[in-house]
């Protein structure tokens, strides 16, 4: 067992894992929270209503979301060469990696955010606050907790499209479980790679949870 | 202090548009309690929510303070009208993630960081509403009794002239609900405040409102003192609203056969006293049944008697009882 482990190798994987995960979830946090924002602000009934805006953020959501990722990577490649100047390594992986997961998380705030919205717009307008007051200082607040899963579960899910990357030249756990384990059938590099994109995982999962518990008030 | 002149409001919806408020004109007293009660989907909560303009009327005007119509006024204008009118909810709209104090300093929040003074007045409104001890607690440590004394003081932190509550009480049990009232009578006293209260429920009315208006699909049916409501109610939604409390007294008449000899009455607390009736009987001889007495929520009596005897002795006795300062309507 673990008889074709190299251990720089991994090391090097488990890196550009890290390196692409955490830096595309960071984007992914602020586009997303950014265009969930829009999409709850516009949508019906809400501060600010305006079907236009609503419905074309909508619709390019919906899109971004139904492209099964290896194919988004493969669209984006012309994309990907203007903006990283290559299409290989775990740089080239992120803007596949953000503009897939984007939309993901955009929606996911969204519906936290609509889940109270509609009484505490009502409050924050009845008390004389701004549209700009009323999402900073109530309805973000108030829904933290939502984001903050929300996130979490985008992470994961980003850390599960970063080994599909990886398996298409990005580096990282995931090419390396597949160019060993599948192509070379060294079955135990692909484990272990298992095990640390569970561990990465189990990683984050506990991160939120020791977060949530801290500024839920029960 | 609050005039709506032909006020209709209209509201798109998937069957088609569905008129909620028909042509609503209504004045309301400075310094008032003033109910309005109606049955579900008459209009209430709208007609409330565009008096602060968080609805705005399609077709007339709401008058308040100096503004001739609030409506006009621009966004920046419409916050500071806000200021002075205040609002406090069926389900309480606390923030969860806040604590009783931050919840009941948000108005301020808003706007400005809290100053020394702000902190001073937001523990006297603590004290006010009988929250003392609670400052650190979250709302889902609350009671729902809790709950609405932080609403309340939340409405009152930036010093409103109007309070509008919207079925205040309808979340809370028997017991809570005439505490609650009993801390917006209070408070409505020692601020000088009008208060405008929505309910469905006429014990709510009963309690405490000095002026209702009652309401049904879109229109006011009536409008009065508590007195004439309950005296002398114009329609049948307000009998039957009074028949939830017992005080339909068309309930007890229309079991009745002949209905010739039968009277209303209304006096005062100080005639209670006074074993009225008994007297009137002994000085013109005449039989009175009492079929129905009870007290008005502004603590007058009110009575309904069958009196039996010839004509000239039940004219007399009419007139004794009148002189008496009774009010007396014939059924
Ligand atoms: N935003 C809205 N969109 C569509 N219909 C509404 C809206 N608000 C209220 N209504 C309708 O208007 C009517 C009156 O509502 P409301 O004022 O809430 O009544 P009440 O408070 O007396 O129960 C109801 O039939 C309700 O369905
Ligand atoms: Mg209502």
């Amino acid at each position: 067992m673990f008889s074709n482990i190299d251990n720089e190798a991994f090391i090097k994987a488990f890196q550009e894992t890290i390196f692409m995960s955490f830096v595309s979830t960071l984007f992914v946090f602020i586009f997303g929270l950014l265009l969930g924002i829009t999409l709850f602000a516009t949508g019906k009934q809400s501060i600010n209503q305006n079907k236009i805006i609503y419905q074309i953020s909508s619709i390019i959501t919906n899109i971004l979301r139904s492209i099964p990722f290896l194919i988004l990577i493969v669209l984006l490649v012309p994309f990907t060469k203007l903006i990283v100047g290559t299409i290989l390594g775990a740089k080239a992986a992120l803007p596949a990696l953000i503009i897939g997961a984007t939309p993901y998380y955009a929606r996911l705030v969204e519906l936290t955010l609509n889940e109270k919205g509609k009484y505490l717009i009502e409050t924050g307008q009845a008390f004389g606050a701004s549209n700009y007051k009323i999402i900073t200082k109530i309805i973000i607040p108030e829904s933290l907790i939502g984001i903050i899963r929300g996130i979490t579960v985008t992470a994961i899910m980003i850390v599960g499209y970063t080994s599909i990357a990886g398996a298409i030249g990005a580096g990282g756990l995931g090419n390396l479980a597949y160019l060993y384990g599948f192509t070379r059938n060294q079955i135990d590099v692909t484990i272990l790679a298992t095990l640390l994109i569970i561990g990465i995982i189990l990683f984050i999962q506990l991160i939120s949870d020791i977060l949530i518990k801290k500024i839920q008030k029960t | 202090m609050i005039t709506l002149t032909d006020i209709s409001k209209t509201f798109k919806t998937k069957q088609g548009t569905f008129n909620a408020l028909k042509n609503i004109s209504l004045s309301i007293e400075e310094n008032t309690i003033h109910g309005i009660i109606g049955p579900s989907g008459a209009g209430k909560s709208t007609l409330i929510r565009v008096i602060n303009q968080l609805e705005k009327q399609d077709t007339g005007t709401v008058g308040v303070f100096e503004y001739t119509d609030v409506k006009k006024l621009n966004k920046e204008s419409t916050r500071m009208y806000r200021k002075r009118v205040s609002m406090i909810f069926q389900n309480f709209n606390l923030l969860e993630q806040k604590t009783v104090f931050q919840n009941i300093g948000l108005p301020i929040i808003l706007h400005q960081r809290l100053k020394e003074t702000d902190i001073t007045l937001i523990r006297e409104l603590i004290t006010l509403v009988g929250l003392n001890g609670y400052e650190n607690s979250y709302p889902n440590e609350l009671s729902g009794g809790q709950k609405q004394r932080v609403g309340i003081a939340r409405a009152l932190v930036s010093k409103p002239e109007i309070l509008l509550c919207d079925e205040p009480t309808s979340a809370l049990d028997t017991q809570t609900i005439k505490t609650v009232l009993e801390l917006i009578k209070t408070i409505k006293e020692k601020l000088n405040l009008t208060v405008v209260i929505v309910t469905h429920d006429m014990n709510v009315i009963k309690e405490i409102c000095e002026e209702v208006t009652v309401m049904n699909e879109g229109e006011i049916v009536e409008s009065d003192n508590i007195d004439n409501i309950i005296f002398n109610p114009q329609s049948p939604v307000t009998s039957g609203l009074l028949g939830t409390i017992g005080l339909d007294i068309k309930q007890f008449i229309s079991k009745k056969v002949t209905k010739e000899n039968m009277f209303v009455l209304l006096f005062d607390k100080s005639i209670i006293n006074q074993s009225l009736i008994s007297r009137v009987v002994q000085i013109h001889s005449v039989n009175i049944n009492i079929l129905y007495a009870n007290i008005t929520p502004n603590n007058k009596g009110i009575m309904l008697i069958e009196i039996n005897g010839n004509q000239s002795k039940i004219q007399s006795t009419i007139k004794e009882l009148i002189n008496r300062g009774v009010e007396v309507k014939h059924v």
